[in-house]
């Protein structure tokens, strides 16, 4: 499978700070897959993210060292408007992305702003709004739906403009666990159906870690750890020293690894560890 | 032991917007003095709205809600932000003033202090909070989340009011940011006695802090009980829509395992593995 990121010995400095955000940053992301991001705030997580849709350089005064290329080119080669054509970004702060009076002119505005047809429009809408279970929304005022629904909704107006990668800052850190499940079965579907790269930053691990092939830990504006998600989460002690915590299955088995109770691999999921348990127990 | 008289009682409380929204329905609660209670359930089933209707910032539609006392109905905003504070979930919904020392000063000096039980009031918040000096002079804008919230919760405390409502107080921060605020809200609740409710979607967070759960439904009180107790009844948290911390599930998986079905933290699981082993 063809790289559609490739990141070399990149740094960024903002204007205004004295140390770079990141440093030294080398990585690589497949057509197709699914990348999460993890890291204390403050690791430049962020930061990384809006390189790669080139949000930064474009957008921040700053210092940059090293090739961020998507699909092969430097980011600050495309056009303007072409990248965000391939890369969305959904923000944190769902706010920061509205500007429409109602719902359903948030999600359309990126569209008709790339010129799509009306039917085009209509069918993508369509698909969107079903996708996401927002249709009884869109004639309310983004400012008026609850914290949850604004991050569905900042979800769907990027999701409208069908970028072939995705990348999405903490999507669910104002979601109930129903909500955020929700959020990544449309995740899920996207990559099964679609074949979208999709890259997720976030703190909560338990929804993150079935879905991820390959996950990357970040502290200190540096990568620390990449690798494919099961061997990524065998070197728990160093997510621990990080302040990150493993799901509560996984953390389970590796204070059972650390008092010598417990050789083997650590679970992902729930279902892994109860397996595992009865294993152990010998049933 | 003497039975303690519940320092907030709600009878019978429906609250409906004025669009005619229902959001909350004959909700019945007593709240006695350092409880620390997790108010949990999906978004848009009335938790926010409860909340800010025990500080009286919303007056019941039908029903009420007696606190210290006080009939919300009747007492006024003076009377009711000097026993329940509410921290919004977003701190920047809440700080306005150009520096963190007048933001503190803002509700002392709006509810008409001298300049100096103002001065009394800002310094006591700042310590309990830990707020370093170099920061009090700091625009609230240029300090980490973790620290606004921490000065959110200060100006919250310099009203003196005895119940905090901290609404999502983890929200974005990671693990160990959300520990640390997390000690610090118990620390509020043990050693300076204040009754603490949490708003939070987070459960290995009220696993770990809330002796009582209070699990919210379309508007409705579903559960209420011991965090353990609500945490067994599988039934009842389907129907809110939640699930219990990953360990407490695991330790509920399969009874043959022999695991309290209660248990609710990492630590708590290990003991019991050892036991047995």
């Amino acid at each position: 499978m063809s790289n559609v990121i490739e990141i070399e010995d990149y740094s960024w400095k903002y204007v205004n700070t004295r140390t770079p955000a990141i440093e030294g940053i080398n990585l690589t992301v497949e057509e197709g897959s699914f990348v999460g991001i993890i890291g204390p705030n403050g690791a430049g997580k962020t930061t990384l993210a809006y390189s790669m849709d080139g949000l930064i350089p474009g957008q921040y005064n700053g210092i940059k060292k090293g090739t961020v290329e998507v699909f092969g080119t430097e980011v600050e080669d495309y056009a303007k408007g072409e990248l965000q054509q391939l890369v969305g970004v959904v923000f944190s702060d769902p706010e920061a992305q509205f500007t429409a009076m109602t719902v359903e002119d948030e999600l359309v505005f990126g569209m008709e702003n790339i010129g799509l047809s009306v039917p085009e429009i209509r069918d993508r809408l369509e698909w969107v709004t079903e996708l996401t279970e927002l249709s009884h929304l869109l004639m309310k005022p983004p400012y008026e739906i609850s914290g949850g629904q604004k991050q569905r909704v900042a979800l769907a107006a990027v999701l409208a403009m069908r970028p072939k990668i995705l990348i999405l800052d903490e999507p669910t850190s104002m979601l109930d666990p129903v909500s955020r499940g929700r959020i990544f079965e449309v995740l899920a579907k996207l990559k099964a159906e679609e074949n979208n790269t999709i890259i997720v930053i976030e703190h909560s691990l338990e929804n993150l870690i079935p879905l991820a092939d390959q996950m990357v830990l970040m502290a200190d504006g540096s990568i620390l750890l990449q690798d494919e998600t099961q061997a990524f989460f065998q070197q728990s002690k160093l997510l621990l020293d990080k302040g990150l915590y493993p799901p509560g299955a996984m953390h389970f088995f590796h204070e059972l690894k650390m008092k010598n109770y417990y050789q083997g691999k650590y679970p992902l999921t729930v279902t892994e560890g109860i397996d595992l348990l009865r294993e152990i127990k010998g049933f | 032991m003497t039975e303690k008289a519940p320092y907030i009682q709600v009878i019978d409380l429906d609250f409906e917007y004025p669009d005619g929204t229902q959001a909350l329905k004959d909700i019945n609660l007593e709240i006695v003095k350092g409880e620390f209670i997790a108010l949990i359930g999906q978004n848009g089933s009335g938790k926010t709205t409860l909340s800010k209707c025990l500080n009286g910032l919303y007056k019941p539609t039908a029903g009420d809600i007696i606190v210290d006392g006080l009939n919300t109905k009747k007492s006024s905003i003076v009377q009711m932000v000097k026993r329940v504070g509410y921290v919004f979930q977003n701190p920047d919904h809440q700080l306005f003033n150009s520096n963190c020392w007048d933001e503190i000063a803002y509700g002392p000096r709006n509810i008409q202090l001298s300049d100096e039980e103002v001065k009394e009031r800002v310094e006591e918040a700042i310590q309990v909070v830990g707020l370093p000096k170099i920061y009090h002079s700091e625009h609230p804008f240029f300090l980490s989340k973790g620290l606004r919230q921490r000065v959110a919760i200060a100006s919250i405390l310099a009203l003196r009011p005895h119940v905090i409502i901290v609404d999502e107080p983890t929200t974005g921060q990671d693990m160990k940011q959300s520990l640390e605020i997390m000690d610090f809200l118990q620390d509020l609740n043990d050693k300076h006695g204040h009754t603490i409710i949490i708003i939070t979607h987070d459960m290995p967070i009220v696993g770990l802090y809330a002796r009582r759960v209070i699990a919210m439904a379309q508007a409705r009180i579903m559960a209420d009980g011991p965090t353990r107790e609500v945490f067994t009844q599988a039934e009842v948290l389907e129907k809110t829509f939640l699930a219990p911390p990953q360990i407490t599930q695991l330790a509920q998986a399969d009874p043959k395992l022999g695991f309290d079905p209660g248990t609710l933290t990492v630590d708590e699981m290990l003991a019991q593995f050892m036991k047995m082993n």
